[in-house]
């Protein structure tokens, strides 16, 4: 079972964010983004989600998916629209609109929406408002909300960029257990040694084509990895064979070129 | 199934009641007040149409004058409070009211051109030139802003620019004819003498079909509070919701303009005092914000016939009054980060 990519091109106008896509992405995987700012990353992963039009084919289990509101996806925007006086409970329970309809959350989706709270660390704040919520608790709710729609494929911008390496882990920890109940994900993230420990698989995008793609092992140690980053990055092995991704300081910064 | 290892319910349709039989209370009270005073039970039985009821000249007073007259206050609430509640959602916007995309101000040039016409028979067409001068304005804020919904942001730039226009025109208008700026100045102080049966079955006609369209999809408006991809994941086709909510907002108010010209602060008032009482912000209170904005404004109503009676107060400065500090307040506590 796969998520199809087939000559997949994107404009913004005239502008070509996407150019030529050819792809399978695995579902019960983590597949995860990376590439320099301006890559076309979140334009993929919005793509995915099937609300942007695009030229070419993206088939989900055999069914092109623009416009195909029978897929279950999740969203996890980088920057969420932050809803003025909703509360966590309200903003939670959202997740459960394709599953029991607007506004019609049944006592078992109540119940579910409490252990989501209870998982997600966020019991006890349910009836504050999302609007006051900081950075790592904001990030909890959203992922509490992804995490009720019980979805098949949850798509994810930048998960941990606002976080706290302590709230980056607990996050894909979390993350990892939806996983392992058979969720695909996909992510887009900066921390490429972070994306090495929780992916199955890392696409390196640029400029809109993809560079390489392949398990997180292979991409991690391939060359091209390096000049996807114009050789700015260095990779390291730690002594338990965990693989650091580090800026390169002895490269010369962009300024020098000017 | 234990309680508390579940969240509560989102809303309580039990508060939904509480406001229906506000509304009821008010308008049966409001009844009974005025220069000539009725007995509440009596005014009860004459609106069931029970024995002891109020004949002859109370009688009239009642169904003729004084029930038109609330249930028009009522609808153009209803109208006005719901609009306003699906402006701010629609906006992310919480001072947003109706009148944001120019349909104040073009019902005003449309109810300026009428009043200022010379020829007599187009005054009679006043309700007729305010409804279709705010429709006008709206989709002009519409076409100018070119992108529709994709940048919701343009939208209301445009709207402001078309009202400045429209309002331009409007002061050019009065200018010219200065003999005419009394009516034209109380029109746009809101009032609802106007009121009799046909202007309630008609104006009920619009708003009626406007807000049944909102509550059908008051629910899902939630999902606008997100931002569109949110939205859609959670099934909802963003662009086509906003401009049904618009549409049918749109509707509404500009039905309630030219039934009863400009009244402010009722669209901005009431949903914030619902939201902030019931502590919910879910478009789930839509109906409740409804009932609450018909008891306002009957209310409002009741004060401007009667503070200075026998003159009336021009309904308007009556919700501006109460209207104005609340929406400081607001502005206040939002800059406190609490929201609302």
């Amino acid at each position: 079972m796969t998520l199809l990519v087939t000559d997949l091109n994107v404009r913004y106008g005239e502008k070509e964010v996407l150019h030529d896509i050819n792809l399978e992405i695995e579902h019960g995987l983590w597949t995860c983004l990376v590439g320099p700012n301006g890559a076309g990353k979140t334009t993929f992963l919005k793509v995915l989600l099937g609300m942007a039009p695009y030229a070419g084919s993206i088939q989900d289990r055999g069914k092109e998916i623009y416009r195909n509101h029978s897929r279950n996806v999740a969203f996890v925007p980088q920057q969420p629209q932050i809803p003025l006086g909703m509360s966590v409970a309200e903003y939670v329970a959202l997740g459960r609109a394709k599953i029991d309809g607007w506004g019609n959350e049944s006592a078992n989706s109540r119940e579910y929406i409490y252990q989501v709270l209870q998982q997600t660390k966020l019991l006890g704040m349910q009836h504050s408002l999302v609007s006051q919520l900081s950075g790592g608790e904001m990030q909890r709710a959203l992922i509490a909300r992804a995490l009720v729609q019980e979805p098949e494929l949850i798509l994810l911008d930048e998960p941990t960029s606002a976080l706290d390496l302590h709230h980056q882990i607990s996050v894909l920890n979390n993350l990892e257990l939806l996983k392992k109940k058979g969720v695909t994900i996909v992510s887009t993230m900066h921390d490429i040694t972070l994306a090495a420990m929780y992916a199955d698989r890392i696409i390196v995008m640029q400029q809109g084509s993809i560079l390489l793609s392949g398990s997180a092992d292979q991409v991690i140690h391939s060359p091209e990895l390096k000049s996807a980053f114009d050789n700015r990055i260095d990779v390291h092995t730690l002594d338990s064979g965990r693989p650091v991704i580090v800026a390169s300081k002895a490269s010369r910064s962009w300024l020098d070129e000017k | 199934m234990h309680q508390s290892d579940s969240i509560d319910r989102i809303w309580n349709w039990r508060i939904t009641i509480y406001c229906v039989v506000v509304l009821v209370v008010i308008a049966v009270i409001a009844v009974g007040i005025g220069p000539v005073p009725i007995n509440f039970l009596k005014v009860f039985k004459t609106l069931l149409d029970l024995p002891g009821g109020a004949t002859g000249q109370d009688r009239t007073v009642i169904l003729q004058l004084r029930l038109p007259r609330i249930l028009l206050g009522a609808l153009v609430g209803a109208a006005l409070a719901t609009s306003g509640a699906v402006y701010q959602t629609v906006f992310h916007n919480p001072l947003a009211d109706p009148y944001l995309l120019g349909a104040a101000s073009g019902a005003g040039l449309g109810a300026t051109i009428a009043l200022t016409s010379t020829h007599q028979n187009v005054y009679g067409l006043l309700p007729l030139f305010s409804f279709t001068g705010g429709v006008l304005a709206v989709l002009t804020s519409f076409f100018v802003s070119g992108k529709f919904f994709a940048e919701p942001n343009s939208l209301l730039l445009s709207g402001i620019a078309v009202g400045s226009f429209a309002t331009a025109v409007q002061t050019y208008l009065q200018q010219r004819h200065s003999d005419q700026l009394r009516p034209v100045y109380s029109w746009i102080l809101g009032d609802l003498t106007s009121a009799s049966w046909s202007v309630v079955a008609w104006s009920a006609l619009y708003i009626v079909i406007a807000l049944m369209i909102l509550f059908l999809v008051a629910k899902q408006l939630d999902g606008l509070m997100l931002s569109d991809e949110e939205a859609y994941s959670l099934g909802v086709n963003p662009n086509r919701l906003r401009v049904i909510a618009v549409a049918a907002a749109t509707l509404a108010t500009a039905t309630a303009v030219s039934a009863s010209g400009l009244i402010g602060f009722v669209g901005i008032v009431v949903p914030h005092l619902v939201r902030g009482l019931t502590r919910r912000v879910t478009n789930r209170s839509l109906v409740s914000i409804a009932f609450v904005g018909a008891a306002f404004l009957v209310l409002a109503d009741l004060g401007a016939r009667t503070l200075l009676s026998p003159a009336e107060l021009p309904i308007g400065v009556i919700t501006a009054f109460v209207g104005a500090p609340f929406f400081l307040l607001v502005l206040r506590n939002r800059r406190k980060g609490m929201s609302l």
